[in-house]
């Protein structure tokens, strides 16, 4: 490897994007064959081994862990993983505990409208929100996690469930530009924000993403977030409504943050 | 149908029953499959373009809309632009990055419409003739550095 470094002679007459980017899809494409969109279940047994002996700060927080949660889902490193993982969180939440379904439904039925008057061209729209309600309908038809777990691991309808939750995103965002354009680095709209963050497939999901999913549907969650700092994972509740307290909130979605990248918790 | 088609199928409804201002598909040049668009798109009236007309060529994957169209001018009249190149390819970032599903053929016309519609001075990119001699035959195997916004 080192000398085939070393032997590389950068031309400026020749263009290498060609390259870089076959390179960029093989290594999607190796993502894509290894990781599957939704896992099954791991225990933190099974997570502690990712990481090296000496890796003690990490090991010590998968203990930590492990005294407030019994297993993990994973999903796929895709730039989609956010949306993907509380898709399917929440809606296994509804399949074991249905008391939120009906509000939940309604809520999301009136979305297609108002996203429509937001100006998202009908006809593109239709597809994603269509798909998006048969998901959420399996729920109850009725639900299994197994069937859930088949769903999402079903590109075209997992992908088309991402789709309409960013556009949710995007909707909301922009609803309340006031609010939000405070939180937007560079000299950009939150129209702009959005349309080069949330509605293009793969990119990842920042604190203002989660943020305005969680108030949109108001579904609280909780994320744990496992980074190299302190000794326990830092804990933080996305409360569904300002006037909330995140102490009285029980979150329906709890999520394992490990830089970069979102999977799926289950509460002891 | 697959998927790719079905939606296909919807967005040329819309576009041949409600076209926008200056852009309409050009339905005999259709592929079948409808996987090959070309659309023929007119320079809007009070901007430098006014009146030429153009050709849009579209490539559509099994994989669209979640893969992005391949789009470039095609033909003998590309228009001259600080964002075209002589060769047809067209630096915009829906094209690539910022391309997302819920786009269309239509919002993408719109887009290069509104781009011809904001140029101030008819130039070519400054660095036309190194990119049409060692670029691919794809616009979309460019990685495109996307650093103007203003035309």
């Amino acid at each position: 490897m080192a000398s085939e470094q070393h032997a590389f002679a950068y031309d400026p007459e020749k263009n290498y994007d060609e390259d870089i980017m076959a390179q960029q899809r093989q290594i999607e494409k190796e993502i894509a064959e290894t990781q599957p969109l939704v896992s099954g279940l791991f225990t933190f047994d099974d997570i502690v081994e990712e990481y090296t002996s000496e890796d003690a700060v990490y090991r010590h927080k998968i203990e930590d862990l492990k005294t407030r949660y019994a297993n993990m889902r994973k999903t796929r490193g895709d730039g989609n993983c956010f949306f993907r993982a509380f898709g399917f969180a929440f809606l296994e939440s509804l399949i074991k505990d249905p008391t939120d379904y009906s509000r939940f439904l309604e809520l999301v039925t009136k979305s297609k409208d108002e996203l429509i008057a937001l100006g998202f061209p009908q006809f593109t729209l239709e597809d994603f929100y269509d798909t998006f309600i048969d998901i959420v309908k399996q729920v109850k038809s009725p639900g299994t996690v197994e069937k859930l777990v088949e769903t999402f691991n079903d590109q075209g309808l997992s992908d088309y469930f991402v789709v309409y939750l960013r556009l949710i995103v995007s909707g909301f965002l922009q609803k309340k530009e006031d609010e939000y354009i405070h939180f937007i680095d560079g000299e950009r709209t939150v129209k702009q924000f959005c349309s080069q963050e949330v509605e293009p497939m793969g990119k990842e999901s920042d604190h203002i993403h989660i943020v305005a999913l969680t108030k949109a549907l108001e579904v609280p969650i909780r994320v744990e977030y496992m980074d190299r700092e302190g000794l326990t994972c830092n804990a933080f509740t996305f409360s569904a409504s300002d006037t909330s307290d995140d102490s009285l909130v029980k979150p329906a979605v709890s999520l394992l943050y490990r830089p970069g990248h979102y999977d799926i918790l289950y509460p002891l | 149908m697959t998927s790719m088609e079905k939606r296909l199928q919807k967005e040329l409804q819309a576009m041949t029953k409600d076209p926008p201002a200056g852009v309409s598909v050009n339905t005999d040049l259709l592929s079948s499959n409808l996987s090959e668009w070309v659309v023929d798109i007119e320079g809007a009236p009070g901007t430098l373009y006014e009146s030429e007309r153009f050709q849009l060529g579209f490539k559509f994957t099994s994989r669209y809309p979640f893969d992005s169209p391949q789009v470039m001018f095609l033909g003998p009249n590309i228009p001259v632009h600080p964002h075209i190149y002589s060769n047809g390819h067209i630096c915009l970032s829906i094209l690539t990055e910022d391309w997302s599903p819920a786009l269309s053929v239509q919002s993408v016309c719109l887009s290069i419409v509104s781009m011809l519609s904001s140029c101030k001075e008819k130039k070519l990119p400054p660095d036309n003739a190194l990119y049409v001699r060692t670029c691919s035959k794809d616009p979309k195997k460019t990685r495109w550095w996307y650093h103007d916004n203003s035309v």
